[in-house]
């Protein structure tokens, strides 16, 4: 088990940056996800800290010890690719222990690995078998089962449930968390996916075009996104953007839509009037029929998901989504009033950086009103 | 015991049943046709010349003569030496175009700049006429106007400046080395396929896994161009031991027989003594040989599938 330091991590491609400088660090036992869109540079600095991508600047050290220029076997740290990657003229006993053979360890030694990985990931029906001969989630386990016989300092995901269907993807990722709680192994995971992000990090690292954009528990990116694009990319249904310009009126500010709704924020925000902001509320935080205040809106699309109900409507021709568990509004065509609570709402600068809103006094709802 | 029904059952006219008999043979009829005239019909007249004595300048010729020609050979000590030499000629060919194909497919496999380039130049022998590569080496190693014997003179390989062609000890190198010039590609070619078609993550697992290159190409480059490797050596080997052109072209078969394989000795029967009865002779023991050879790698490649 070891912790990672990243400090000031590039990687250039030719004149082409991928990555611009990034900032790291990873405690003991901790599960990092590096999450973001494709091409967001999460995979190439995952492959950084294996050793298969060259360091372009910037020092990277497992365990206080630089590892620029180590060769990844000398790394110590182990990796789950998407593909897999098994060997396959090997049997899964042989894919599990090839590592610690090349290392020439005792052959009980290794037995006792591959006996106790087997046994924990369900494998030993399997261990004579070629990968050929498995199903997706059972190679999944092969390749699980091979970084954990080596007891490595560090384990290293790159989207490794990708390739499953979505029941077999939710059961391992129950089974990787059942996992990294039993070992407490420091994990890097790569993910495009915010469920898995959300559901597996200690710390999730939001990425996009190169730069971390929010480093932060699960909870804290979901309710206090740093900036836009963190906002918009974790929670599913993604949360609503409206944007407007700044106004005030009695000491505390409101936000002017372009179709002229304000929405109070229901305290003073130190920006000037005028002010283009964005504001922002997840689906799930739009209150459906306020007892007071509310705008009407029309139902256009219902998408009902089993667990809810997405609803997709308009505010005065402004598109927006709420997530609400309320069956009542299957019926496509309802009209209906919603809210937008105060303490719900987030406020993006022009910059599309978060602006701080204090705790709200406690009214509640805020009140809507159309000029 | 219950009764069965089986034996109480109508049975269809004759004519009927010939008709159903016969319809799947009828749909195939073209293509059994196109075979027996083009494919079959040739190769039972040209084994037939076998058991004939065939002979162009000799106008009384034309009968049956039986194993005569079979008899023969079994006592013709030139074509026991063609045997062997041909041993020779296949296996050091195959080997050596093998062994540098397979060598110069690694290489290419590794990206560098101007790899497109010099991929299309490796393959350029491939696009040269036997004929032509034959000549031209030939006139390599003739000391009057080829570089090579004064270059091997210089290296030390050879004491005097001679052409390696005209002498006994020597002269099956010649084409040989011609042989593996053009035949490199070839193995270049299909194996840089196949090395193209492994997954670049097995070889990023095995890195993190602590293989050295050695071992990376042990457990995963050597066990992906097996099948390859199995199947172009086997074709290669019956191509190679059918293959006179450049023997023809640079000795002919000399000096003293020393280079005659058994192809270019079926092509001096029959274009140079005009015997055919004979060449074909040797011809049906080759055929019989070779596929006798390509039945074992048939069965070998078989039982390695199997225990796959």
């Amino acid at each position: 088990m070891a912790s990672i330091e990243m400090r000031d991590i590039v990687k250039t491609y030719g004149d082409h940056p991928v990555l611009h400088g990034v900032d790291l660090s990873i405690a003991d036992g901790e599960f990092i996800v590096l999450v973001g869109p494709s091409g967001c540079g999460k995979s190439t600095l995952l492959r950084m800290i294996a050793g298969l991508e060259s360091i372009s600047s910037g020092t990277m050290s497992i365990d206080g010890r630089e590892v620029n220029d180590l060769k990844p076997k000398d790394r110590d740290i182990a990796m789950v690719f998407q593909s897999y990657a098994l060997y396959p003229h090997m049997t899964v006993a042989d894919n599990m222990s090839y590592s610690l053979r090349l290392r020439r360890t005792a052959k009980e030694k290794i037995a006792a690995a591959v006996a106790a990985a087997s046994a924990k990931l369900g494998l030993d029906p399997f261990l004579a078998r070629r990968p050929k001969a498995l199903s997706g989630g059972q190679r999944q386990r092969v390749a699980m089962g091979r970084a954990i016989v080596r007891q490595p300092k560090a384990f290293l995901f790159d989207e490794p449930l990708s390739n499953l269907d979505a029941r077999l993807r939710e059961q391992m990722r129950a089974e990787i968390k059942r996992m990294h709680a039993e070992f407490g192994a420091t994990s890097v995971y790569v993910t495009h996916d915010q469920i898995e992000a959300m559901t597996l990090a200690s710390r999730i690292v939001a990425m996009n075009a190169g730069a971390v954009q929010q480093i932060g528990a699960p909870l804290e990116l979901y309710d206090r996104p740093a900036n836009l694009f963190v906002a918009g990319f974790i929670g599913s249904p993604g949360m609503n953007m409206l944007d407007g310009t700044m106004v005030s009126d009695n000491g505390t500010s409101l936000v002017r839509l372009t179709n002229g709704t304000t929405i109070a924020l229901g305290q003073a925000v130190d920006l000037p009037e005028g002010t283009s902001v964005t504001l922002g509320i997840r689906p799930e935080h739009v209150s459906i029929r306020p007892a007071t205040g509310g705008v009407a809106a029309a139902v256009e699309l219902v998408e009902p998901t089993g667990l809810g109900i997405i609803l997709h409507l308009t505010v005065h021709g402004l598109p927006f989504k709420i997530f609400t568990s309320d069956r009542a509004l299957l019926a496509p065509g309802t009209n209906l009033t919603v809210g937008f609570p105060a303490e719900r709402l987030h406020l993006f600068g022009p910059d599309g950086r978060r602006i701080a809103l204090d705790a709200p006094d406690g009214s509640g709802i805020s009140s809507l009103t159309t000029s | 015991m219950t009764s069965s029904s089986t034996g109480s059952r109508p049975r269809k006219p004759f004519a009927r049943r010939l008709a159903d008999a016969a319809e799947p043979w009828l749909y195939t009829a073209p293509v059994l046709v196109l075979i027996v005239a083009v494919m079959l019909v040739p190769l039972v007249l040209g084994l037939s010349y076998a058991f004939r004595d065939i002979q162009l300048l000799n106008p009384f010729s034309g009968g049956f003569v039986g194993l005569d020609h079979f008899r023969e050979l079994s006592q013709d000590t030139a074509f026991y030496r063609a045997l062997r030499n041909t041993l020779w000629w296949t296996g050091a060919s195959v080997f050596l175009q093998f062994f540098f194909g397979l060598i110069l497919a690694l290489l290419l496999d590794k990206p560098f700049a101007g790899r497109g380039l010099a991929q299309a130049l490796v393959f350029l022998p491939w696009a040269v006429p036997t004929f032509l590569a034959g000549l031209n080496w030939a006139w390599m190693f003739n000391p009057v106007i080829g570089p090579l014997p004064h270059w091997m003179v210089s290296l030390g390989i050879l004491s005097a400046p001679n052409n390696i062609l005209a002498d006994p000890q020597l002269a099956m190198w010649g084409p040989i080395i011609a042989n593996v010039w053009w035949g490199i590609p070839f193995f270049a070619i299909t194996l840089l396929a196949a090395l193209q078609a492994i997954p670049r993550d097995l070889y990023e697992a095995a890195a993190i896994d602590g293989a050295n290159p050695l071992q990376r190409f042990t457990s995963i480059t050597l066990p992906f161009l097996a099948p390859t490797i199995a199947i172009t050596v086997l074709l290669r080997t019956v191509w190679i031991a059918n293959f006179a052109d450049l023997i023809i072209v640079m000795t002919n078969g000399g000096p003293a027989d020393r280079t005659q394989i058994v192809a270019s000795y079926i092509f001096t029967q029959a274009f140079k003594r005009l015997d055919f009865g004979y060449a074909s002779a040797i011809a049906l023991v080759l055929l019989v040989l070779l596929l006798a050879y390509s039945m074992v790698i048939v069965v070998i490649r078989q039982r390695l599938i199997e225990k796959d």
